[in-house]
């Protein structure tokens, strides 16, 4: 495996988020380095995409700190985001179905010259980006509407190769995609780590998460419920954090009821 | 699906050109499709009104009057269809064309502006209005429906404050700008305005050379174009249709009526900011999925600000036009303005969910509804029931494209 840097490029340390009586994040930690992929796993509503709309700049957090390469930073805005070098591919994909897929790969992000768009050079870079991804959209001028769920998800995908980002968040990128596809974005993501890339994937497939990261955060109920890594632990164990049969230290779930057990099954 | 299961992305597949060609075609019939429709519906309404009025519609005067009369809308329109494709609304244009009106008037009769400073107050006013109420639907988060139904009492009420009843004896020369006409300097050529001929002909030009660029650019990228034929065909009505409409309005008192230059120009600016820049792409993004745009990157609240600023800036221009037109400014000027905009918008394929919409749309839902005032008005068909039809028209072009739409199964 490549040597990790010794300063994480993004760290986040006690990053708590509540929805009135709803505790989405608490207390959680959370590290990736270059060169790595971090795979962040958990029951339905443990908090995932929460915690990825906070690197993303569409959450901000209650209390916590945020620090890429070892600065504190602020992410108030999904464009700080962007500028600090994190891009994002949402579970919802947020993709805009009224325009093309050019327009929807540039979208916040346009090329001009003289406050005039260059739409021949974005497409000619859309060309290229989705050739690249292989993906089997018709042409960049169909309107995002007429695509299938997969095409959808390779725009969105092919929305963080744009904009040479540092950190890649990936919110469950393959969930409509076929086997061949799927294997197509993992590999994708195994290259975006050789560029030298941090990526966070979200996914609820165990098997496309062991295959392709290096270590698995597992969230619960909105808490840090272990850290595996991924080559030595077994299948069992992650479930089993998973679902909270395995827990992590009792200090750190102190403040868990114990009724919670049951409601996780 | 398609049947590689090759899994190395680091080997570039060719695209699909020809399933590619095949998908660009369906669409670019899709797309076009509904605006030839709209252009289509104007063109058979002209000519059935050409019919039922004996061939008083298409006379030289009332065409150029057509234009006079309907300028306003046309104008606000241009706003409105960028707010609507945004997914807001603007109930308020009606009460600050009053408004603006008002104040360019006072200006010009009380405070002796002259009258281009008093023009540029016009529109200046109008601009701190819009941002008025952009600041409380983008910045506060009130639906625009509530805040320009608010603007829409307070403009009145301000309107009749700073008016009174009426305000009259303004100069003629603020006059001029709806009644006149471009001064014909290059003389006639067997009785038709020469300067109208040759705005005309470099109309023509300008829309030919535009789309043979389009269509090289396509080329260039090798996206798919229109058979030769029928672009040469496409080419030609246009060519014809303003031709014809050139030499009617040759023919006319005045020539080239000034509001159809201040409209055109209009048009085109506002065709580019929405096709070619940044703000416009962000409308249409807002305006499909607000959210999404919002995740992009995209600044939505500026965007909902200066949509409503602009709005309020063309509420200006078109109080100027209103207010010279009817040679005073009145406090009830506007009645209705609104809606009529808001018709033309809808008329003209505007979505009312929003991210569908375009300026061209707007002004031939504009001219629709002018074309059906006028023939209508010709035929002196009483104007209650005027109301009644107009009503009818924007209900069936509505119905009729979310059908059309239906059965090509897009939605
Ligand atoms: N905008 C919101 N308002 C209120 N509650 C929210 C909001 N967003 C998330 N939550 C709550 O926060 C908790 C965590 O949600 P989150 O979307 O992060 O879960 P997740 O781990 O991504 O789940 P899934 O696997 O289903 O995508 C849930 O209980 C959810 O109901
Ligand atoms: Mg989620």
């Amino acid at each position: 495996m490549v040597e990790r840097t010794r300063t994480p490029l993004l760290t986040m340390r006690g990053i708590t988020k509540r929805y009135k009586a709803v505790e989405a994040l608490v207390d959680v930690n959370f590290e990736v380095h270059a060169h790595e992929v971090v795979a962040l796993v958990g029951d339905n509503g443990a908090g995932k995409s929460t915690l990825a709309k906070v690197v993303a700049g569409v959450v901000v957090p209650d209390s916590g700190l945020v620090e890429i390469d070892g600065e504190p930073v602020s992410i108030p805005s999904p464009k700080a985001a962007q500028r600090l070098g994190v891009a994002t591919v949402f579970q919802d994909l947020a993709l805009c179905d009224n325009l093309d897929v050019t327009a929807n790969l540039f979208l916040g992000r346009e090329m001009r010259n003289a406050g005039v768009m260059q739409d021949g050079r974005m497409e000619n870079i859309a060309r290229s980006v989705l050739r690249d991804l292989s993906s089997r959209i018709p042409s960049v001028r169909t309107p995002l509407s007429h695509l299938s769920a997969g095409q959808r998800q390779s725009v969105a995908i092919a929305r963080t190769l744009l904009g040479s980002p540092r950190i890649v968040v990936l919110d469950e990128p393959t969930a409509a995609l076929s086997v061949a596809h799927t294997a197509e974005v993992l590999t994708h993501i195994e290259r975006l780590r050789e560029m030298g890339l941090g990526v966070i994937l979200i996914s609820h497939n165990m098997n496309d998460v062991r295959a392709v990261s290096d270590r698995i955060e597992v969230l619960r109920h909105g808490r840090n419920n272990g850290s595996f890594d991924a080559q030595r632990s077994s299948y069992e164990e992650i479930i089993g954090a998973i679902t909270g049969a395995w827990q992590m230290a009792p200090a750190s779930r102190a403040s868990a009821p114990a009724d919670r057990e049951a409601a996780g099954r | 699906m398609s049947t590689r299961t090759e899994v190395n992305i680091s080997s570039p597949t060719p695209p699909d050109l020809p399933r590619q060609s095949i998908g660009q075609r369906l669409q670019g019939l899709g797309g076009n499709a509904r605006q030839y429709g709209i252009f289509g519906a104007l063109i058979v309404i002209v000519l059935l009104f050409q019919v039922l009025t004996d061939g008083k519609l298409l006379l030289a005067n009332n065409v150029a009057a057509l234009f006079q009369q309907n300028a306003y809308v046309m104008i606000l329109a241009i706003g409105m269809v960028m707010v609507i494709v945004a997914g807001h609304i603007d109930l308020s244009v009606g009460s600050v064309v009053a408004f603006v009106g008002g104040v360019v008037a006072v200006s010009m009769r009380d405070f002796d502006l002259s009258w281009p400073v008093a023009v540029l107050l016009g529109i200046a006013i109008g601009g701190v209005v819009g941002a008025w109420q952009g600041f409380w639907v983008a910045y506060v988060g009130i639906p625009a429906f509530i805040v320009t139904l608010a603007g829409m009492l307070v403009f009145r009420g301000l309107a009749l404050v700073v008016v009174g009843e009426t305000v009259a004896g303004l100069p003629s020369s603020f006059i001029a700008i709806s009644k006149g006409s471009l001064p014909n300097v290059l003389g006639f050529a067997s009785n038709m305005d020469v300067v109208t001929l040759l705005i005309g002909a470099l109309a023509v030009a300008a829309i030919v050379i535009s789309q043979l660029r389009a269509r090289a650019s396509l080329r260039k990228h090798d996206l798919h174009v229109e058979a030769a034929g029928l672009f040469v065909a496409k080419l030609a009505l246009i060519a014809v249709g303003i031709g014809i409409l050139t030499v009617i309005l040759s023919f006319s008192a005045g020539g080239t009526p000034i509001v159809l230059v201040v409209v055109g120009v209009l048009v085109v600016a506002y065709s580019f900011l929405m096709g070619r820049t940044v703000f416009g792409r962000h409308i249409y993004a807002i305006g499909g999925n607000r959210l999404a745009a919002g995740l992009s990157g995209v600044n939505t609240r500026r965007v909902d600000f200066w949509i409503f600023v602009n709005m309020g800036l063309l509420a200006g221009v078109a109080a100027i036009v209103t207010t010279a037109r009817a040679g005073a400014a009145i406090a009830a000027a506007g009645q209705n303005f609104e809606l009529d905009a808001i018709a033309a918008c809808f008329i003209g394929g505007a979505a009312v969910t929003g991210g569908i919409g375009r300026i061209s749309g707007a002004i031939i839902g504009a001219l629709i509804m002018g074309v059906l005032n006028m023939g209508l008005s010709i035929m002196s068909v009483d104007p209650a029931w005027q109301m009644a039809i107009k009503g009818l028209v924007l209900l069936l072009a509505v119905a009729f494209d979310l059908l059309n739409k239906r059965r090509a199964g897009t939605q």
